[in-house]
This record gives structure tokens, C-alpha cells and sequence, in this order.
């Protein structure tokens, strides 16, 4: 019993000590360090209660990357859900080729984002780049892209819709897969079409995979950073600002720790009430077996 | 009916060959970018293919761009802090599934809720501790740091158990030692999992950037993602050499795509079959 007992300590020892000191320390701290007026150099620190979050609120650049976030949020997780969900019921049968589409699919989405953002820096060149050739081609007007401040998010949104579709496909691929025949043959006994069996079938059947992507895919697109700070760096007139680089330029460019941190607990405000929101709402909607 | 089926193939085909090019597209111009001189690159109207395909040159550029020191840091970060994290969280997943009692279920609760947080909000304060451990700009720190993945417990523990306990009984009643029967026992019967989250892992560690742009700061300690942003930089969007840029970006993107494509079985039969997901 005694040995049991050392066995579980050793084991899961080497697991928790960077928890401790990576995650849940620093939660702590940042909480804390969102109260103070730090700013890295001087070891003076007072508490300033609440002047950090009402500093942010009245900025303007924070409410621009408060929203900026938002439209950039529900721009990639609505498009590469829906998009995703298409392709994987193109692939759910199987025919010829079928895993070379995949793979070409999901390539994107295991490359370095930093490799693949210097290669759409040139497809989205307002004079020679090649989504204006694209454009052209079709006669329709060519945008300024990344150097215009209306059209640089809706780069930045393709490119991570390009980027995170394979990963999205591949989930929905494996909740397809799980659907009992059964229920299909069930739903064609009563005369349903296709769009009728997926609507009642298909769709309730794969609900938990839906919430669970609304969930990973929103937690990382309120953590956009590599692809804005290579394409745009923020710009065009703080138009591509999100709120991690907006705290990336407090906290490690102006030294602005009171503040940075600040803005880091508004982003996890943010996570854990829409965590909180779509758990309410999945137990009224999503299916679960 | 079987003539429609037949369009209707037809036609899958066709937006897929489609989609596929657009997908495909930002690669081949990278490769074929590579054999660019700037001046192809940015002519009118479009040329996918070089006008000569000259190795020779792309010996000479793999010269001039002094890249191996970026990808040998990526490459270490990348297999040992894979190796580490995998290492550890079979050890701590193998307490939390078969050696359970309400300690480690209090403290599976506490991983769990970690799960959902963005790393990124404790960036300044993991940097401090970081300093204060006298780690900053080192590999090993930025390995120490990324240590504790929640999300390969959430997987393997979803994995492991779906295994049956028999196993582990019959093992332990044959007298084997915990390590032998997570050698013998858990590792073989998990392996999709385990290559799951070792892909995952090492592609996560080697194209990492903000993490690794802030805490590795001289220039012999970069990871390639913040090798070729140095690339980008130091001469601005046209006074750069491009097909050297892509040159980078290529050799930067291979090693991914390898261990993508030989993993590829084990990998995506793992996300299709256990996706992690209830249901």
C-alpha cells in the first residue's frame, strides 16, 4: 500500500511540477499582476485596483481588438465548420483518389504557419500577387488585400480558413464514421431524401463533434498571433490588432505588465464564458448517446 | 440511377481537383519559387514553371542562407520535448486511469480545467519564473516549459480507457512491474494514440513561434519560425532574395510533411476512430 502510494507520487510528479510552475502559477500571478502598475524595470509595484481594466475599456485600441477578434472569431469558426463538414461528406464514401484529395487538404494545416505566411504575403500582393490574377480572370474588381485596413482581416480570415479546414474535415470524417447504418436505412424507410436525412440524421447524430470543434477552434482563434504579426504586424491601421497582439505589444514592447495582464484576463473571461454559454446550449441541442 | 451516379462522381471530381489546386497552390509556388530568379517571380503575365530548373544554383543559395543552425534547434526541441512530454504523460495518465482514488481524481479535475485555457495569457508571468530558474534563452528551458501537455492526457486517457482492465489485471497478477506493463502492455495496445499525440506534439514544438520569440533571444538559439521571419525582415518585401526565402520556406515545411506522410495511417485512423470526443 505504501509502495502504491510512492509509485503515484513519483509518476505523476514530473507531470505536475511544470503545471505548477507553467499553468497555474502564473494564472495566479497574472491575475494579480493585472492589479498593479508594473512595468518589468522598477522594483517599485503598487496596487492600483481596477485602474488597469478601466484604462482598457476606455482605450480605443482595445475595443478596435476586441472587436476585431470577434469578427476574426466568427469569421474562421463558422467558415471552416461549414467548410469542413462539406468536405467531409465528400469523402465519406470511398472512391478513387479519395486519400490524395485528403492529404493535399490537410497539408496545410501540419506546416509552420510562419513558412506558409511569407508565401500568402505574396499571393495577396496588391499589384502581381495571385488572388488578383484570380480575380481578374473571373472580371471582378482586384482588392488592395493586406494594405487596405477593409480588406486585411478577410486576408488574414482565407489564410487561416485555408489553414485549419483539414483538421476541422478530419474530426467530421471520424463523427460520420460513427453514425450507425442502421438509422440511415431507418430514416430511408420513412421516405426521407438526402437533404431531409441529413437534416433530422445526421446532423443531431453529430452534434457533440460540432461542439467540441466550436471549442477547440474557438479557443485557438482567440489566440491568433504567428500569421497577423507576419502578414500585417497589426496594421493597417490596427485593423488586424487582435487582443493577444495587442497584449504581446504591452506587455513585451512598452513593458506595460499592469495592463498586458489585464487584457490576458479579459481573454480568458471571454474563453470560459462562451465555454460556459455553449455548454448551456449543447445540453439543450447537442445529442449525446 | 447509374448514369446519374456516374455524373455525379464526375462532378465530385471536378470541384475536388479544383479545391485541390487552390489548396495545393501556395506549395507549388514555393517549390517552384525556388528556382526563380526575383525577376521571374514578379513578371507579367504569370509563369508557374522556372525557366531552368538548376540544382547547382540551390546548392549554392543552401550555402548562402545558413539555415542549419535554425533547423537543428527546431529538430531537438521538437524530438525531445516530443519524447519528454510523451514520456511524462503516460506515467501521469497511467496513475490517473488504472491507479485512481480521490487525490488524482481531484487533480485530474484541476488538468482538465486547464484544458480550455489559452497558454497565452501566462506568457509574462511564465517568462518571470522562467528568469528566475535562469533558463531563458536556452532549448532546455523552452522544453522545461512546454512540459505539461494537457492535451496529450485528454487523449491518452480517453484511449486508455477504452482498453480492458483484464489486461492490466492479468499483468499484474503475473507480477509484472508498473513500467513493464506500460512497456508491454499499455504502449502496444495504445499505439495510434501514441503516435497521434507524438505527431501532433513535435509538429506544435518545431513550428512554434510567439512562445520561442519571446523567450529565445540570440540568434543561434532561434527555432526556424523565427529563423525565417529574420529572413523576411532584414531586407524588407522587395530588396530580398525570394527564391531564397523559399528556398527556407521549403526545407523549413519538409521535414513536417515526411513524418506526416509516414505516420499518416497511424495518425489519421487515430483521430477518426477515438477522436476524443464523446459520442
Amino acid at each position: 500500500m505504501r509502495k502504491k502510494r510512492l509509485i503515484r507520487v513519483i509518476y505523476t510528479l514530473p507531470f505536475l511540477i511544470p503545471l505548477l510552475l507553467f499553468w497555474i502559477i502564473p494564472l495566479i500571478l497574472a491575475l494579480i499582476i493585472s492589479f498593479t502598475d508594473w512595468d518589468y524595470i522598477s522594483s517599485d509595484i503598487n496596487f492600483v485596483g481596477l485602474y488597469n481594466y478601466i484604462d482598457i475599456f476606455t482605450d480605443p485600441d482595445f475595443v478596435k481588438a476586441l472587436s476585431n477578434t470577434f469578427v476574426f472569431g466568427l469569421g474562421t469558426i463558422f467558415a471552416t465548420i461549414v467548410l469542413g463538414l462539406i468536405f467531409a461528406l465528400l469523402f465519406q464514401k470511398n472512391f478513387t483518389g479519395r486519400k490524395i484529395y485528403q492529404t493535399i487538404i490537410f497539408s496545410p494545416w501540419v506546416t509552420p504557419t510562419v513558412a506558409v505566411s511569407l508565401v500568402w504575403s505574396w499571393i495577396y500582393d496588391p499589384d502581381k500577387g495571385f488572388a488578383n490574377f484570380i480575380l481578374k480572370t473571373l472580371g471582378l474588381k482586384p482588392l488592395e488585400w493586406l494594405h487596405s485596413s477593409k480588406t486585411a482581416m478577410l486576408g488574414i480570415i482565407i489564410f487561416t480558413v485555408w489553414k485549419s479546414i483539414g483538421w476541422t474535415m478530419l474530426f467530421y470524417l471520424g463523427a460520420l464514421e460513427r453514425v450507425p447504418k442502421s438509422t440511415y436505412e431507418a430514416a430511408e424507410i420513412d421516405g426521407g431524401n438526402y437533404l431531409g436525412k441529413f437534416i433530422h440524421v445526421t446532423l443531431p447524430l453529430i452534434s457533440p463533434t460540432t461542439y467540441f470543434l466550436f471549442i477547440i477552434n474557438l479557443i485557438t482563434s482567440i489566440q491568433v498571433y504567428d500569421q497577423i504579426q507576419i502578414m500585417t504586424q497589426g496594421g493597417p491601421g490596427g485593423s488586424t490588432t487582435t487582443l493577444l497582439y495587442l497584449y504581446y505589444e504591452k506587455a513585451f514592447q512598452n513593458f506595460q505588465m499592469g495592463s498586458a495582464n489585464a487584457v490576458a484576463i479579459v481573454i480568458l473571461t471571454i474563453i470560459i464564458l462562451l465555454s460556459f454559454m455553449s455548454s448551456y446550449i449543447s445540453k439543450r441541442w447537442v445529442h449525446y448517446e | 440511377m447509374r448514369i446519374k451516379e456516374k455524373t455525379f462522381l464526375t462532378m465530385k471530381h471536378i470541384l475536388l481537383i479544383s479545391v485541390g489546386i487552390v489548396f495545393a497552390f501556395p506549395f507549388m509556388w514555393m517549390i517552384f519559387g525556388v528556382f526563380k530568379t526575383n525577376n521571374e517571380i514578379w513578371q507579367e503575365p504569370y509563369k508557374l514553371l522556372p525557366s531552368n530548373w538548376d540544382i547547382g544554383e540551390i546548392i549554392i543559395g543552401l550555402g548562402n542562407i545558413d539555415f542549419s543552425q535554425y533547423m537543428l534547434n527546431s529538430i531537438y526541441v521538437g524530438v525531445f520535448g516530443t519524447l519528454s512530454i510523451l514520456l511524462i504523460s503516460t506515467l501521469f495518465t497511467y496513475v490517473i486511469v488504472f491507479m485512481k482514488n480521490k487525490n488524482t481524481n481531484f487533480i485530474f479535475a484541476v488538468v482538465l480545467a486547464t484544458y480550455m485555457l489559452p497558454s497565452a495569457v501566462t506568457y509574462v508571468p511564465s517568462y518571470v519564473i522562467l528568469a528566475n530558474l535562469n533558463m531563458l534563452d536556452k532549448l532546455n528551458g523552452m522544453i522545461f516549459s512546454c512540459l505539461a501537455n494537457v492535451f496529450s492526457i485528454f487523449y491518452l486517457r480517453q484511449s486508455f480507457l477504452k482498453m480492458s482492465f483484464d489486461y492490466i489485471e492479468a499483468a499484474r497478477i503475473d507480477g509484472a512491474s508498473h513500467f513493464k506493463i506500460l512497456y508491454h502492455v499499455i504502449f502496444p495496445l495504445n499505439k495510434s494514440a501514441f503516435y497521434t499525440v507524438g505527431v501532433l506534439t513535435l509538429v506544435q514544438l518545431y513550428s512554434s513561434y510567439m512562445w520561442p520569440g519571446i523567450i529565445l533571444n540570440s540568434q543561434d538559439k532561434y527555432l526556424v519560425s523565427q529563423g525565417l521571419r529574420q529572413f523576411f525582415i532584414q531586407d524588407g518585401a522587395y530588396g530580398m532574395n525570394w527564391s531564397e526565402v523559399m528556398l527556407a520556406s521549403t526545407i523549413t515545411i519538409l521535414p513536417v510533411i515526411i513524418i506526416f506522410i509516414l505516420v499518416q495511417k497511424w495518425f489519421v485512423t487515430g483521430i477518426v476512430q477515438d477522436s476524443g470526443v464523446k459520442g
